[in-house]
């Protein structure tokens, strides 16, 4: 059937504002990304809109050899490989051992981790935990309260609960126990899904900052995102990244056209790159782990 | 009959027993499942029961070295929130937040998922889709940095276009008017794609058949989409909806936080806001707690509500 005119009018109309708003998505982070390796100096000047004008390493060079900067960037590498790990590792066990139809007290146990959906002590009592718990000023207040994602126990779990039974039946009758079915059975069937949690917790991890700001005083314990809200905060903290500028190695001309904000267009560059790099590889797993997660939940 | 009562004590007695052995039986054979829950039954216990016992501290005059539990009562003192009118100020704040960012995006992806689904080019949609996902991964701090980089007064990409095009500038960041439209704007621009992944699935279960009907009856794209692809996806936006009424308290402490300085506090102070201000950096721990508490309840409420509204309506209970 051939379409008529209003109506391939009407399908360019749509496709022109999809390209737009798509473009859009993606137009701040080249242009972030311009400026961080365009001369401080010369941005002022402004008109830079897709790619630098006169290109420099110079910011990026001074904000990776700025102690701070470095120690915040492995603060959050850490805390993103140490705590989507256990995060994983105990959210998903927990998941397993619910899936169990016949579990002794699995309703009681389903609402005892449904519960805190419901609701919550708020903020303070939260806060006077963490501190009765000499979480306060650790580096593991950022791995051990999530350790337990709710919505991931109750995503896994489904999952679980769908991989046929007599797959683990066959198994259990070759004597192995529920904690070798698991690591032989139910993991390598699950791993699209698993792999969907990872990228899900692993962005939670690297994306958050709250707990930085304000469950940790040190500054060298602060991940990236807390620095960066630290420095959104304070302009004056955007001076402190000279710090790192080593006129030697980079010449005191280059270093003098060195800006605030072209340095701290390269923090937030640095703060984005991880995550937009791993993402369109994970792109399949994620759109199915939305999907187990809306249609099951 | 002694004889038979016995008897009868003797076998009651010994299906109890048998009872009681098979629950631990039942209970042995299950041991590895229950180790494999304990490390995150633990885990909530102290992260989300833990503090619901320290909401106490609502109701007491917190000493940091007494502790929660021996702190000594006040009553209700640190409820007086309720007639400051500062607090409802704030409270305003959060409602409006709130229910814009409902009214705009929430009927957001469902546009886009009718707008994706019309393109003929499969490598076209994926990297609109791709692309569209990708805000959703980056934190709401970095966002700050892009509305910064895009609307600073000095030096943002838009008042650089503004004034080549010789229109006067516009400070977005230094005016109260403008913090509402940057928080709705920027909240759809960074969700809207990942929103509608769900409402594109809900599309591509409808069956080809009904679009071919609709065809031979004469019906447009127009028609099409009101009579087919919209009826059609309801069942979804009628969960997305009842999924989304316990948020209506929730103004987005990520995304506002960042974002405030001194000129749009009037406007941008909402609930989450202010209890970290009066409470985590201020230290009145009381009336923080007071009014953590309150919203905690409202909140629960909002879900309690959204669950009755969902069976009644016939779909699946929420939990």
């Amino acid at each position: 059937m051939r379409s008529s005119l209003g109506e391939r009018s009407l399908l360019a109309v749509n496709n022109l504002l999809l390209a737009l708003f798509a473009l859009s998505a993606l137009y701040p982070f080249v242009y972030m990304t311009a400026l961080s390796f365009n001369e401080g100096l010369d941005s002022v000047k402004g008109g830079i809109y897709l790619w630098p004008r006169e290109f420099t390493w110079v910011n990026v060079q001074t904000v990776v050899s700025n102690p701070l900067v470095r120690d915040a960037f492995w603060i959050s590498i850490l805390r993103t490989v140490t705590g989507t790990a256990i995060g994983v590792i105990v959210t998903g066990l927990a998941a397993y051992g619910l899936s169990f139809r016949l579990l002794p007290a699995r309703k009681f146990l389903m609402v005892y981790f449904l519960i805190p959906m419901l609701f919550s002590g708020g903020l303070i009592p939260y806060f006077i935990v963490l501190r009765d718990l000499h979480l306060i000023n650790t580096f593991w207040v950022y791995i051990i309260p999530t350790a337990l994602s709710v919505w991931n126990l109750i995503v896994m779990r489904s999952f679980f609960e769908n991989i046929p039974e007599a797959l683990i039946e066959a198994a259990e009758i070759d004597g192995a126990n529920a904690l070798t079915i698991f690591w032989k059975i139910v993991i390598p069937t699950s791993m699209p899904m698993i792999a969907a949690i990872t990228l899900f917790t692993a962005v939670m991890h690297w994306n958050s900052w709250f707990d930085g700001a304000f469950f940790v005083n040190q500054l060298e314990l602060k991940p990236l995102q807390t620095f960066l809200q630290s420095m959104l905060a304070n302009a004056e903290a955007a001076e402190n990244l000279r710090q790192g500028v080593n006129a030697e190695s980079i010449g005191a001309e280059a270093s003098k056209a060195v800006t605030p904000t072209s340095l701290r267009m390269s923090v937030v560059v640095l703060g984005t790159i991880p995550v937009l790099l791993i993402y369109p590889f994970l792109q399949k797993y994620f759109v199915q782990g939305v999907m187990i997660g809306s249609v099951k939940g | 009959m002694r004889g038979n009562s016995t008897n009868m004590n003797a076998i009651s007695q010994a299906v109890r027993t048998t009872a009681g052995s098979q629950v631990w039986k039942r209970l042995w054979k299950f041991r590895w499942q229950f180790a494999m829950i304990l490390p995150g039954m633990v885990a909530v216990f102290l992260f989300n029961y833990m503090p619901m016992g320290g909401i106490q501290v609502a109701f007491r005059e917190y000493d940091i070295f007494a502790g929660v539990w021996e702190s000594p009562w006040v009553g209700l003192e640190h409820f007086s929130f309720v007639s400051d009118p500062e607090f409802w100020k704030v409270f305003k704040n959060t409602i409006w937040i709130t229910v814009l960012k409902f009214l705009f995006g929430f009927p957001a992806p469902i546009v886009l998922a009718i707008m994706l689904n019309e393109i003929r080019s499969r490598r076209f949609k994926r990297i609109v889709q791709s692309l569209t996902y990708m805000p959703h991964f980056v934190s709401w701090i970095i966002i700050a940095y892009i509305v910064e980089a895009m609307l600073a007064q000095s030096n943002g990409l838009v008042n650089h276009l503004l004034a080549s095009a010789g229109v006067e500038k516009i400070y977005f960041m230094g005016e109260e008017g403008w913090f509402r439209p940057i928080i709705v704007l920027t909240s759809i621009w960074k969700e809207v794609g990942w929103g509608s992944i769900i409402y594109l699935a809900a599309i591509a279960g409808i069956d080809p058949q009904l679009y071919d009907a609709a065809k031979v009856d004469g019906a447009g794209k127009w028609k099409q989409v009101w009579n087919v692809t919209l009826p059609n996806m309801l069942p979804t936006i009628s969960i997305m909806l009842i999924l989304t009424i316990p948020t209506l308290l929730n103004a987005g402490f990520d995304q506002i936080f960042p974002l405030q300085n001194p000129v749009n506090l009037p406007i941008s102070e909402v609930v989450d806001t202010y209890v970290v201000r009066t409470g985590l950096n201020l230290g009145y721990y009381g009336p923080a707690a007071a009014i953590g508490l309150a919203t905690g309840i409202l909140q629960l409420l909002l879900v309690i509500g959204a669950n009755s509204l969902s069976r009644r309506t016939g779909g699946s209970r929420l939990f």
